[in-house]
């Protein structure tokens, strides 16, 4: 009876490692891993170039597909995401953060908010992202906080988004980009104005 | 000791089958349940459904883009006789056509900016032809995506869907060999 229980645990035990240690590689599990990965890191933005390719390693695959279904293979479109400022601080919805950069290798661009559930949050301001076709060809700068700010002329909001990450699409992208993004890229900075009461 | 040896070694067995099936039918299984639930929100099976502008209680995809028009067909290619008709209405700003297998794979895209795209989607299997895509899964979903980062462009973007296409058609016989 002793020998039955140990190869049932045995069994039991090896399928919990197997799915978990899957699933933590994947980074599926726990919540909130999924931007440890990828093979590009521009400042601080991480992508990964395999996305939505016959090309991408089981892992990348299993990810898109929980994090970024539907997203277009690399030379169409390339997605970055960052969940820090440039201080290297977790991003989050108590706090107010300046949005800047300017032109990028790339056809059209946009920056979206998203919480940690990969959604769009739960507010009405209207104010979810900026793209080219708002920010123009040369400098811009976008205030990120839950309310908007009087002076601010660009706004994205993180109202009821709690803890969240920004996401850059980088539609048309030029050769170079692909090929060096590190060198090609100038990425937005973002840096953190205030938290808590202190916040815009 | 030895009487150890053989539930351990069941132990990583298990574990590295465990491991690569979940992987392997990870995509899959996610895709699957996206496509119902597409499905139960009206995303029609090959006919593109009119959407509405992306916004925090409207969407339905994870990271969806409040900057782009979004069009989505699901396709079921499982007949082998069958083949999609698909075509995008001419819109002047960037617009794309994206093909995406049941595991996830974006296997086809097409760039349409400033232009109409017409292309056949044929069954898994079948010989390559000139103006189609031969689609590596019987099921999967097509996109349409038009910026849009306005409520005006969307209308606007909604406006040219109205000559977007996706319908499953028989396939043409075989021409009958010439008689004499």
């Amino acid at each position: 009876m002793l020998r039955v229980l140990v190869w049932l645990a045995a069994v039991v035990a090896g399928g919990a490692l197997g799915l978990g240690s899957a699933l933590y590689m994947a980074g599926l599990w726990p919540e909130g891993r999924s931007l440890a990965f990828g093979n590009v890191d521009v400042d601080g933005w991480r992508g990964d170039f395999a996305t939505g390719s016959e090309a991408a390693d089981p892992y990348t695959r299993a990810r898109v597909a929980r994090h970024g279904l539907l997203a277009l293979a690399k030379t169409e479109a390339v997605y970055l995401t960052r969940n820090t400022d440039s201080a290297g601080k977790r991003l989050s919805a108590d706090c107010t953060y300046r949005l800047t950069g300017g032109a990028m290798a790339a056809g059209w661009w946009s920056v979206t908010l998203y919480d940690a559930h990969s959604m769009l949050p739960a507010n009405t301001g209207g104010a979810l992202s900026i793209d080219a076709s708002r920010m123009g060809a040369g400098a811009w700068e976008a205030v990120i906080a839950p309310e908007r700010p009087a002076d601010a002329a660009h706004w994205i909001s993180s109202r009821n988004a709690g803890a969240f990450d920004l996401t850059l699409r980088l539609y048309m992208p030029e050769p170079a980009l692909l090929e060096a993004p590190g060198r090609t890229l100038a990425a937005p900075r973002l840096e953190r104005l205030s938290c808590g009461k202190d916040a815009a | 000791m030895k009487r150890w040896l053989g539930p351990l070694a069941a132990l990583l067995v298990v574990a590295a089958a465990t491991h690569s099936a979940a992987l392997h039918f990870a995509p899959a299984f996610i895709m699957s349940r996206a496509m119902d639930a597409l499905a139960a929100r009206g995303v029609a099976l090959h006919r593109f459904t009119t959407p509405a502008r992306i916004t925090p209680q409207t969407q339905t995809v994870v990271r969806s883009s409040p900057d782009l028009y979004y069009a989505l067909c699901r396709f079921d290619l499982s007949n082998p006789g069958v083949q999609l008709d698909v075509r995008i209405g001419d819109w002047p700003d960037y617009q794309s056509l994206s093909f995406f297998a049941a595991q996830t794979d974006n296997f086809a895209t097409i760039r349409g900016t400033g232009r109409a795209v017409a292309v056949r989607l044929l069954p898994p299997g079948s010989a390559p032809e000139a103006g189609a895509i031969v689609s590596p899964t019987a099921k999967g979903v097509i996109l349409i995506r038009r910026l849009a980062p306005s409520a005006e462009r969307f209308a606007a973007a909604a406006a040219a869907g109205k000559a977007d296409r996706c319908r499953i058609e028989w396939r043409e016989r075989m021409a009958a060999p010439a008689e004499g």
